[in-house]
């Protein structure tokens, strides 16, 4: 329906809540796409405020682990298949990019493509085994991908230079530290609006639809005819393959990778934390996330050094996540903002006497305002999530 | 008197499944007409479920094999089944608790090649048909709750309304009357009756008797894992080994 | 091509360390039986009863097995509030995926602890008894390895029969088939949940101390533990004591026997491997139930 959106607006009454309007931005069609174009644009402010290369690099760590755990989320949030091991795609990609870049001598952004459709192409194999099993399995699997690459990657030393590590040529090589992290700054910035606009377009078709229906019983997805397996595959495809072009650019920008740190299980569950904080069902939620605990394990380095005082932190901080705010912040932020808007009860009180109540008003009050017909309110609803 | 007239929509041979030297479904061989609402009954623990979860794919027999109109479809995974068109509801009601009650009936609707899947999820046709059942089963006002807001009643009614999204030709039901009230037990007896009267045909599973005797056509009775009787309610209701499974005389 | 000594002596440390896998396998998969829940934590509280262990060696100079004395009970409690105040808060549709995110930063946590309290250094205790070995029929056997998988075959006899002899016992395996069923016949079934997990961290404080006696321990160990035990509780099927028994037995000898020709690094990936194999083969687990699949 190519003027949905139009007919929409037309039907809009002048006299709808704020709150309806907010709601209706949030599930819009075009509405997460400004919200994508606000958010790049504020972001893209950093390099104009950050006060030296230090905060410029700080600012290219969080986006690298916005990206990712917005990759990560596009299977973690919509399937509920949580990966503590996508860090393993991560590495792959850089890795596969450095190697690539060194042996074959292509454009660095040319491999960081190919690795990660290479990488792509690896996940499909691995996830057809490990998504065979669902829930604490699956996690153990994925832990158990990390751990695994990690001893090859350090003992195949030929290679990848095990722990001595491997340098990837710079893609820039004439260019100042300074200059260099503003580049990439941006270059990361783009690969965000990439995967932001990639989880919108999953999350908004029919995949998406399907993979929630997983997240949330799969056995009646399956028994309603969904292809479960089929889609769990394809929806963990496009993360790893998102996931290893981050990898990739990160080798580029970075240009020295150890197995330690590109298959670091730690960091893995950060990017799993950062979603879960920010809120795995929200287009934003792990950029917010990332944000949060990038921020903070900056913070906490420069500030303690390199004690294990990040490691409490984090710890503490998943469990602390897990127990008060298992649906993240923006979810916190979304109870709040209900709240405080007209309708003070939430939903879930509501008996579905109230809820027709409440849609009977709400049809009576579009018919005032717009004068509409009947036939507007159905394509209105059609759109409304 | 035999009713069993007309084609065979759905038969199982020599069924078995074991879970742990239990045998859940033993050597189970059946049929089930199409067109007619087929009954399942048995006491606690006789293996329908089992036997339905076998039959569906959901679990995977030992040995035997399963026949949807001479299509044998042992062993296919669940999502296969139901693309047959064998649909299935739940004995402890299993709705998406977090999509809304549209949304319920809006993933049931498969697209033919995989690729479809990149497109919209509300197309306007789909949509009018969601709203359609809906509207049959009595849930219209409720499109945009979310499933785990409607009361336990309305969640069986928006499984059943799932199921026929797909556009079966026959649907399972286990246990339709558990856990609900007699007024919401006679409506969805009154829908089913209705649905198979456009030509839908159905296999009710059931311990209530009362729903099982006024509504089916044809009974299969289970006991310990096996068919011990089959027939019309009244034939399976005078069958002297019925009685022994059931009131123990 | 290898002598046969050299494979004989192989076989009997891959059993000793098998034997010592299946004490530190057999937590894991009690908790997994009684609440679905994976204890990503289990292998860090290992190494921590075994710093426990090292700690109080250095600091007395008497023999680690002796910390058990203190470290039993109190890991014993530790598996019990942990159950109790954590855990059993968890909501039980998200369970299976919040629990061992919890869990995950329990470990984080314990591991950042450790760190602090007694830095990143490698420790290892040094006995009197540590280099000696015994010679049984050409092999050399270190007695150290030998006290370890006494220790663990002793352990799991106990296990085994609180499991069966005991009213605790029959309560627990009860709680674990049918948590509802118990719960009818008036078996207080968080008590008894709790209880299994302070046996189940109890079994971690032992296996802790084992471990110290042979290997050299830093907080980052824990990692280098998990991987290989959760693959043996998976191979042996979740849920299942004598199914991981088995399969650390098997899968820990096959290890040190690919030790002779691929180095201790590339060995370990066997569990892996296994894992790997049994998920494509077998997701429900060579011994044990038919819960891997689900959960």
């Amino acid at each position: 329906m190519p003027n949905d959106s139009e007919v929409r607006t037309a039907v809009a009454p002048p006299g709808s809540t704020a709150v309806a309007r907010l709601r209706s931005l949030g599930s819009g069609r075009t509405g997460p796409l400004v919200g994508i174009v606000v958010v790049i644009a504020v972001l893209a402010t950093w390099p104009l405020l950050a006060a030296n290369p230090y905060m410029l690099s700080a600012g290219v760590i969080v986006l690298n682990f916005a990206v990712f755990a917005t990759a990560w989320n596009l299977m973690g949030g919509l399937t509920g298949y949580v990966s503590l091991g996508h860090i393993a795609f991560f590495g792959l990609g850089s890795y596969g990019t450095g190697l690539a870049v060194i042996h074959l001598g292509i454009n660095s952004f040319v491999a960081v493509l190919l690795a990660a459709i290479v990488v792509g192409l690896i996940s499909l194999l691995v996830g057809w085994a490990a998504l065979r099993v669902r829930g604490a399995s699956f996690v153990i699997v994925t832990i158990a991908i990390v751990l695994v690459l990690l001893l090859v990657f350090q003992s195949w030393r030929s290679v990848t230079g095990g722990s001595s590590g491997l340098v990837v040529p710079r893609p820039f090589p004439d260019m100042l530290r300074p200059e260099h992290h503003r580049v990439f700054f941006y270059i990361f910035l783009g690969l965000l609006a990439l995967v932001l606009v990639s989880y919108l377009v999953v999350d908004r078709s029919r995949l998406g639809q399907a993979l929630k229906a997983i997240r949330e019983d799969e056995d009646k997805a399956q028994s309603l005819g969904i292809p479960t397996a089929l889609l769990k595959l394809a929806a963990f495809g496009i993360s790893c393959f998102l996931t290893a072009i981050a990898g990739g650019v990160y080798a580029l920008w970075f240009g020295d990778l150890d197995p330690i740190f590109q298959f670091d299980v730690v960091l893995s569950s950060q990017i799993a934390l950062m979603a879960l904080l920010g809120g795995v069902r929200y287009l934003f939620g792990p950029l917010v996330g990332a944000i949060i605990v990038g921020s903070a394990l900056e913070y906490f380095l420069l500030n303690f050094g390199e004690t294990q005082f990040h490691l409490v932190a984090t710890g503490l901080l998943l469990v602390a996540v897990v127990l008060f705010a298992p649906d993240g912040v923006l979810a916190l932020g979304a109870a709040l903002i209900r709240r405080l808007g007209p309708s003070a009860t939430s939903i879930r009180e509501m008996s579905a006497a109230d809820v027709r109540a409440q849609q009977d008003e709400r049809a009576a009050a579009r018919g005032a305002g717009a004068g509409g017909s009947v036939t507007e309110e159905p394509s209105e609803r059609a759109s409304d999530d | 008197m035999t009713d069993a007239g007309g084609a065979i929509a759905l038969r199982t041979e020599a069924l078995s499944k074991s879970f742990g030297g239990v045998h859940a479904v033993d050597d189970a061989t059946t049929e089930f007409f199409e067109g007619k609402i087929n009954g399942l009954i048995g006491p606690n623990g006789s293996g329908k479920t089992t036997f339905f979860n076998c039959v569906t794919g959901m679990i995977q027999p030992d040995s035997g094999r399963v026949y949807y109109r001479d299509r044998e479809i042992t062993r296919w995974q669940p999502h296969k089944v139901a693309r047959t068109g064998l649909g299935r509801t739940f004995q402890l009601c299993r709705v998406f608790p977090r999509l809304t009650v549209l949304d319920n009936l809006l993933v049931a609707v498969h697209p033919a090649h995989p690729l479809a899947y990149l497109g919209r999820p509300r197309e306007l046709a789909l949509v009018e048909r969601a709203r359609g059942i809906l509207g049959r089963v009595g849930l219209e006002h409720l499109e945009t709750a979310e499933a785990r807001d409607i009361s336990y009643g309305q969640q069986k009614l928006l499984e059943l309304a799932a199921a026929l999204m797909a556009d079966p030709e026959m649907v399972m039901l286990d246990e339709p009357a558990g856990g609900v009230n007699p007024a919401l037990i006679e409506r969805i007896a009154a829908l089913v009756a209705e649905l198979n009267a456009e030509g839908t045909t159905f296999l009710v599973v059931e311990h209530n008797m009362e729903f099982i005797m006024n509504l089916c056509h044809h009974v299969v009775v289970f006991d310990r894992g096996r068919p011990i009787a089959a027939g019309t309610a009244d034939q399976v209701q005078q069958d002297p080994k019925v009685l022994e499974a059931y009131l123990g005389v | 091509m290898v002598s046969g000594a050299l494979l004989f002596q192989s076989l009997i440390l891959g059993l000793l360390l098998g034997g010592l896998y299946a004490l530190l396998a057999a937590g894991l998969t009690l908790y997994f039986g009684i609440m679905r829940v994976v204890m990503l934590a289990h292998a860090a509280f290992i190494i921590l009863s075994a710093y426990l262990a090292w700690w109080f060696s250095s600091v007395t100079g008497l023999d680690p097995m002796i910390s058990l004395v203190g470290s039993v009970p109190l890991f014993y409690g530790i598996g019990y509030l942990l159950h109790r105040y954590l855990l059993s808060r968890l909501r039980p549709t998200t369970m299976t995926m919040m629990s061992v995110l919890l869990t995950f930063g329990i470990a984080l946590a314990i591991e950042g602890l450790l760190g602090l309290v007694w830095t990143g250094t490698q420790r290892r205790i040094n006995l009197p008894y540590g280099p000696t070995s015994i010679s049984f029929l050409g092999a050399q056997i270190p007695v150290v390895q030998i006290i370890s998988f006494g220790l663990a075959a002793l352990s799991l006899g106990v296990l085994y029969l609180i499991m069966k002899r005991t009213q605790f016992g029959r309560s627990l395996r009860a709680t674990i088939q049918h948590g509802q069923a118990a719960q009818l016949v008036g078996i207080d079934t968080t008590k008894v949940a709790g209880m299994g997990f302070g046996l189940g961290l109890a079994t971690a404080a032992i296996g802790g101390a084992a471990l110290s006696l042979q290997a050299t321990i830093y907080p980052s160990l824990h990692w280098h533990w998990i991987g290989p035990l959760m693959a043996i509780i998976v191979v042996g099927g979740l849920g299942s004591i004598p199914g991981a028994a088995i399969a650390a037995l098997a899968l820990g000898t096959i290890r040190v026997l690919l030790e002779i020709p691929m180095g201790p690094t590339w060995a370990q990936t066997i569990f892996y491997v296994a894992l790997f194999l049994t998920l494509m083969l077998r997701p429900q687990g060579f011994f044990g139930g038919r819960l891997a699949q689900r959960f």
